[in-house]
């Protein structure tokens, strides 16, 4: 397992407080008209101006395009786990196992199992290094950028990086505001004897 | 955009009048107060040279005309020129107790006479006890004689009388409180009358209606927190201000918040505009 930080704050010592639907600003109320809408939505609303730009961002990311859901679940989580984001790896530790995911490789990618027995197809690997190297300092060795490019046209390489890239901003801001994982996704972590 | 905003306020969709706070501390306590203002509530001023610039990004927008409210305004030195200024962009009303109208604050407030600057005093009842009940002891003495020293010094005054709706108030009593604003020099188109809104300190009081977006006009308000739907937005509760009707935390350039609103009254959601991925 890659390092966390462990954050098990009560709800009074949290760094801010997160909006709740009765004091949703005027912008952010379409966000909540379907129910809880979760932490980082509820962080963002306290700048409903920042909200209603960021949300559909992470949203063309992190959603469906051109890439193949599960390659994409591998960037997303891979690199929360690289940069110890407890919020990120619980919550896509679930949607990485939902979007076909085997437990071993949803394992290898938290760093609990050796990722090139996971992972036995180079292409895979390759993009896991990418997102290793790009945690990291950022700067890419030779090696690594060869391996990415390797049949891959340059608007794939150009949406990995951008994913890997909104990852890591998404990892930054639930880490450093503490975000707390739901209930929900701590249950059905425990009931995978996926809690990390 | 500006021009958008323009045709907005012409065509009456959006209200020309831009509310500022001016700051949230008070020298009184009244029992219904929005704000729950009190001497010790924190400032939360906008800076005068702020003021000032809001007031002339207002007017460059196409708004028409500009208020300020608190707290009491008055208790911040700076007010009169902040007035002036202000009103060198657009016609202004500013909210005030009138408690504080008295030795040299009077004397500068006299430098407002031939400004377009009208003075909106809070009276609530032409009789003492009831009025002092809610704005406290000796408040009404004080106004009655502050109206009259500021209508002396030709400054327009305005009235505006809050009514708790569950408080039933008879014709004689309305009718005495109009005979007293005419015979303090206030006409009657001066004199404006309206419910405690059940919000901060009146709610906490069990006072007044509950009124959402839909019931208040979409008027720009902009205090130290942000830019909110109306001047019954930015209200306090448990020392934080409430966030129902925020609209933006950015208020400079003013035309961020301008246009959300003007978003808002428009009924559209972001990103309805990009059906044909057109920008």
């Amino acid at each position: 397992m890659l390092p966390m930080t462990d954050v098990t704050l009560a709800a009074g010592e949290r760094l801010i407080a997160l909006v709740n639907a009765a004091q949703a600003p005027l912008l952010a109320q379409p966000y909540f008209s379907g129910g809880d809408p979760g932490p980082i939505v509820a962080a963002l609303a306290h700048v409903p101006e920042m909200l209603e730009v960021t949300l559909p961002f992470i949203g063309a990311v992190l959603g469906p395009s051109a890439l193949d859901p599960r390659i994409k679940e591998v960037v997303i989580l891979r690199t929360s786990a690289r940069a110890s984001c407890r919020f990120c790896v619980e919550s896509h530790t679930l949607v990485a196992l939902d979007s076909g995911l085997s437990v071993s490789e949803v394992r290898a990618l938290r760093g609990e199992l050796d990722v090139d027995e996971a992972f036995p197809a180079e292409e895979d690997r390759a993009v896991i290094a990418w997102c290793d190297a790009l945690v990291g300092t950022g700067s890419v060795a030779p090696a690594c950028r060869d391996r990415l490019r390797q049949g891959r046209p340059d608007h794939v390489v150009v949406e990995l990086t951008l994913l890997a890239a909104t990852t890591l901003l998404l990892n930054r801001f639930c880490t450093a505001l503490e975000l707390p994982t739901s209930p929900e996704v701590l249950a059905r972590l425990a009931a995978a004897g996926m809690t990390s | 955009m500006s021009t958008a905003i323009a045709e907005a306020v012409r065509d009456g969709r959006l209200p020309g009048r831009v509310w500022l706070y001016s700051n949230y501390h008070c020298n009184l306590v009244c029992t219904y107060c929005l704000t729950d203002s009190s001497p010790k509530s924190p400032r939360r001023d906008l800076a005068a040279d702020r003021m000032v610039d809001l007031a002339a990004q207002a007017r460059d927008l196409g708004f028409t005309d500009l208020g300020v409210t608190g707290g009491e305004p008055f208790l911040r030195p700076d007010m009169v020129d902040v007035l002036l200024a202000m009103a060198d962009q657009l016609p202004t009303v500013v909210l005030s107790n009138a408690t504080l109208f008295h030795g040299e604050r009077l004397k500068r407030v006299e430098e407002l006479a031939g400004h377009p600057v009208v003075i909106q005093v809070s009276l609530d009842y032409a009789n003492a006890s009831d009025n002092d009940a809610q704005r406290g002891e000796d408040n009404h003495a004080t106004v009655v004689a502050a109206i009259s020293q500021l209508v002396e010094r030709g400054i327009r005054v305005r009235i505006g009388t809050t009514l708790d709706p569950d408080v039933e108030v008879s014709d004689d009593e309305q009718a005495r409180l109009c005979d007293l604003h005419r015979s303090l020099g206030v006409a009657d188109e001066d004199h404006v009358v309206r419910p405690v809104v059940r919000r901060g300190r009146a709610e906490v009081s069990d006072m007044g209606v509950k009124a959402t977006a839909a019931d208040l006009p979409p008027e720009l308000t902009v205090t130290a927190d942000g830019a909110w739907w109306s001047p019954f937005g930015p209200t306090i509760r448990d020392g934080i201000p409430e966030t129902d009707l925020l609209i933006t935390r950015t208020t400079d350039p003013l035309i961020t918040p301008a246009a959300a609103l003007l978003r808002l009254i428009d009924g559209r959601l972001p990103g309805d505009d990009a059906r044909l991925g057109i920008r």
